[in-house]
């Protein structure tokens, strides 16, 4: 192992870990399977019996897991002694449908397996003899499964793991350095940092300098703060609160309450985050994506490039939003990773089209040439030459593309397309037009998401506007 | 010379087109046949009713027990001497809702298209030509902002401000009918054309045009102003000047040329997505166009109407593309020589 190949190791293990850090600060607190956690609420009917009539007792509320078998022991008597010729009926209300089981069957024991989480109320009715009866009702709350272990901590494990692999890395590196006598930071990487950073230095610069620039920054860090900080402040938004909702804007509630009793504000600030989950990954899956795509297709030329550009021409033509919205229909739910995997693998193909045509314009400069004539690898010559040529482009792309992956969150969640047990703007919004909140008076329950998507999609363009402006070669003598 | 690669540029292109509509097809069949879930059990319930010859009746009808390849050339075959198959919902042929459909999409979403196409490229090109200037800052923030808009949210906030009555104690405001396409209570539910109806129709037409018009006038005034703030600063524009035109002439003889490519790339496109239906706006003002048919499809799972609707957007698309590319060749000297 060379030392180069190991300070490149070193510094690409930096820089993964540096990312994969930001998305694991970025995802961390947020908690993990989103169903109810708690039965919304709880009610238990009994009735007391007069004399003589006869008694049901259903049994006690239960809690149970979808597709788990639930038995009730139900009991009853008549009020006079001896008159034993009773008839027991279950129903079972779910989902607003009321199904007579057992029938005719005199028994005590309700057998069924529930599927699904809801609230499912069961029946008992006891007839005696005389046709008299009684009833008694008694609930089972389906919830959803408690997160596994690996569900609730599989995020700290990857992070801490990628904290420890950090660490060790560098140990071994400046203890390999160490050990072979050689100064820990060799003067050409400080020199190398000190460039970098002086040209990350001037592009910050001319950043803060653009009026676009400037003001896409400052919006941006305001959001990015609320997307940190807001799911702390808001604590639980996904408990259903019965008997709380649709409350009017009042000190508690300064936006007012949603149809399920949750704080909007609340909502907003936890939404903040998700929305801007979704629009930073699914971007990055999608640039990712699109870049690979472009780099291979402009590098290859020829046939391949050929079919690469077609496949491309189907991906751009087809109307994703009908199609994504189908395939979800028959998927059924699809939950927050499932948005950005959508999102992201839909929207690579103009960033794919882009890096191509840059591409092929730097693939025939001649530097290119020379470093093929001294005997450059393909893959050397992708890494070192043609993609840092690339890279600003698809930086400065990537950043609009979080603008339109946080809008198509939104149209999608409008649409129906709303990720399970999650909250976003997007789910806000719709949930809100269906409960047609300016009707009932809750006119910030779709004015305030809608406006923060504008904002946020707004310093999106602007700071992908500016940075555009001065990475682009060919808009900056403008 | 020349003509003889125009020809040959434009077979390419063709043959391009051929490609990428059968490889839309393909997409649209595989992502659809991929899906768990036996299609059969879909369309009867689970009853003992149904017995199984019954059911291999209807997959021998559908195909569904031949190979995949095979099943795809059915697929091919069928959508190509037109037979696309009833609605599940409406029982009737997919093309004669989506005809239907089309008329009222034609009527809101290419009338406003067409305008705000024309206005956003004046708005665009006054702000290139005073670059900097009041009208310039002016123009471009407000179509960043609107820009950046959710459709769907533009579409409710109109269509709420102006349904209220008296927002805000204004009683002069105007009130527009929130939805619907004319006034069904007043001429009855089977439309039929006459003066009053017609001026119905357009007073319906008002708020979806307008939610329409803001997204498309922000998106061709921001691609305009950007393509000609390149043109102008070239070169040929100063020589231009200093041979002594007026600006209007610099404008319409070398700006406006130079600076038509990526305009007419976004006017095709923008075309292209009036067949493919406005669904947010026509969802949100019930507007029976194809955008809502296809909202409603969905929510019905009527799956022949959803997969025609895909394959005819994607072929609007491919097909506008090619008309912009060839209109590319005809202005453009350069792509001929290449």
């Amino acid at each position: 192992m060379t030392d180069i190949a190991t300070r490149r190791a070193f510094a690409a293990f930096a820089m993964a870990s540096v990312l994969l850090m930001s998305a694991f600060v970025l995802i961390h607190a947020q908690p993990v399977g989103g169903q109810l956690s708690s039965p919304p609420f709880a009610c238990h009917a009994s009735f007391l019996a007069a004399e003589g009539d006869p008694v049901a007792e259903a049994g006690e509320n239960i809690t149970t897991y979808p597709n788990e078998h639930i038995t009730l022991n139900g009991s009853g008597s008549t009020g006079f002694e001896g008159s034993a010729n009773l008839n027991y009926t279950w129903k079972v209300k779910y989902q607003s449908v009321t199904r007579t089981l057992y029938g005719m069957m005199p028994t005590t024991v309700f057998n069924k397996s529930v599927t699904g989480t809801g609230v499912a109320e069961v029946n008992l009715t006891v007839t005696d003899s005389l046709n008299r009866t009684a009833w008694d009702t008694t609930l089972v709350f389906v919830v959803g499964r408690p997160p596994t272990w690996l569900q609730e901590h599989g995020l700290e494990v990857v992070g801490y793991g990628i904290i420890v692999a950090m660490l060790g890395t560098a140990g071994y590196v400046f203890g390999r350095r160490y050990l072979a006598g050689e100064a820990l930071v060799s003067p050409a990487e400080k020199e190398k940092a000190h460039l970098a950073l002086s040209r990350w230095g001037k592009i910050f610069r001319q950043l803060v300098r653009n009026p676009m620039g400037i003001i896409g920054v400052v919006i941006l860090l305001f959001f990015v703060g609320m997307a940190v900080v807001g799911p702390m402040i808001s604590g639980d938004v996904k408990t259903v609160q019965q008997g709380n909702d649709f409350l009017p804007p009042s000190p508690d509630h300064w936006l007012g309450t949603d149809n399920f009793g949750i704080d909007i504000f609340k909502e907003l600030l936890y939404g903040a985050r998700t929305s801007m989950v979704v629009g930073v990954f699914s971007a990055v899956i999608a640039s990712f994506l699109g870049a690979a795509i472009g780099l291979y297709s402009g590098y290859a030329g020829g046939m391949k490039d050929e079919i690469v550009m077609r496949l491309n021409d189907v991906v751009l033509s087809i109307p994703w939003l009908v199609l994504m919205i189908i395939v979800a229909a028959l998927l059924g739910e699809i939950d927050l990773t499932g948005i950005i995997i959508i999102i992201g693998l839909t929207g690579w193909s103009y960033t794919a089209r882009m890096v191509r045509a840059q591409v092929l314009s730097v693939k025939e400069r001649q530097y290119i040439e020379r470093a093929k004539a001294i005997g450059a690898s393909d893959l050397s010559i992708i890494r070192r030459h043609i993609f840092p040529n690339t890279f600003p482009l698809v930086f400065a792309n990537t950043i609009l593309t979080v603008a339109i992956s946080i809008l198509s969150e939104a149209t999608l969640s409008f649409l129906g397309l709303r990720p399970e047990g999650e909250v976003t703007w997007g789910t806000m919004l719709s949930f809100a037009s269906e409960a047609s909140a300016f009707q009932i008076g809750l006119h910030w329950w779709i004015l305030a998401p809608g406006l923060c998507i504008v904002v946020v999609v707004l310093g999106f363009t602007l700071l992908g506007y500016a940075l555009d402006e001065i990475l682009n070669p060919k808009l900056r003598h403008r | 010379m020349a003509k003889k690669s125009f020809r040959r540029i434009i077979a390419r292109r063709l043959v391009n087109v051929v490609l990428t509509i059968v490889g839309i097809m393909i997409l649209n069949f595989a992502l659809i046949h991929f899906m768990p879930g036996d299609p059969i059990n879909e369309i009867f319930p689970r009853s003992a009713k149904f017995s199984d010859s019954m059911k291999d009746a209807f997959r021998d009808k559908f195909h569904l027990d031949e190979s995949i390849p095979e099943q795809l050339g059915w697929y091919l075959y069928n959508t190509f001497t037109g037979q696309w198959g009833d609605s599940y919902v409406w029982n009737q042929p997919v093309l004669d809702l989506i005809l239907l459909d089309l008329r009222w999409t034609m009527l809101l979403v290419g009338i406003s298209t067409i305008f705000t196409i024309l206005i956003g490229m004046a708005v665009g090109a006054y702000s290139a030509y005073r670059r900097g200037g009041v009208f310039d800052v002016g123009a471009t923030s407000i179509s960043l902002f609107f820009y950046g808009m959710p459709v769907f949210w533009l579409a409710l906030i109109l269509q709420l401000s102006f349904s209220t009555s008296e927002p805000f104690g204004m009683s002069w405001w105007p009130q527009l009918p929130p939805s619907g396409y004319y006034d069904t209570d007043r001429f009855g539910a089977t439309f039929e054309w006459s003066l009053p109806v017609f001026l119905s129709v357009l007073k319906y037409m008002i708020l979806p045009a307008m939610t329409l018009a803001v997204g498309t006038l922000a998106g061709v005034s921001l691609v305009m102003r950007s393509s000609l703030v390149d043109t102008m600063t070239e070169d040929y524009i100063l020589t231009a000047r200093a041979k002594g035109l007026t600006d209007y002439q610099v404008l319409r003889r070398h700006a406006l040329p130079n600076g038509m490519p990526p305009m007419i790339a976004l006017i095709a496109m923008d075309i292209a997505f009036i067949i493919g239906g406005a669904y947010q706006v026509e969802y949100v003002f019930n507007y029976p166009g194809i955008g809502y048919r296809t909202i409603l499809a969905i929510e019905e799972r009527d799956f022949p109407i959803l997969q025609f609707i895909v394959v005819i957007g994607g072929v609007a698309v491919v097909i506008a593309n090619f008309i912009a590319d060839l209109v590319l060749v005809y202005i453009d000297p350069r792509i001929k020589i290449a």
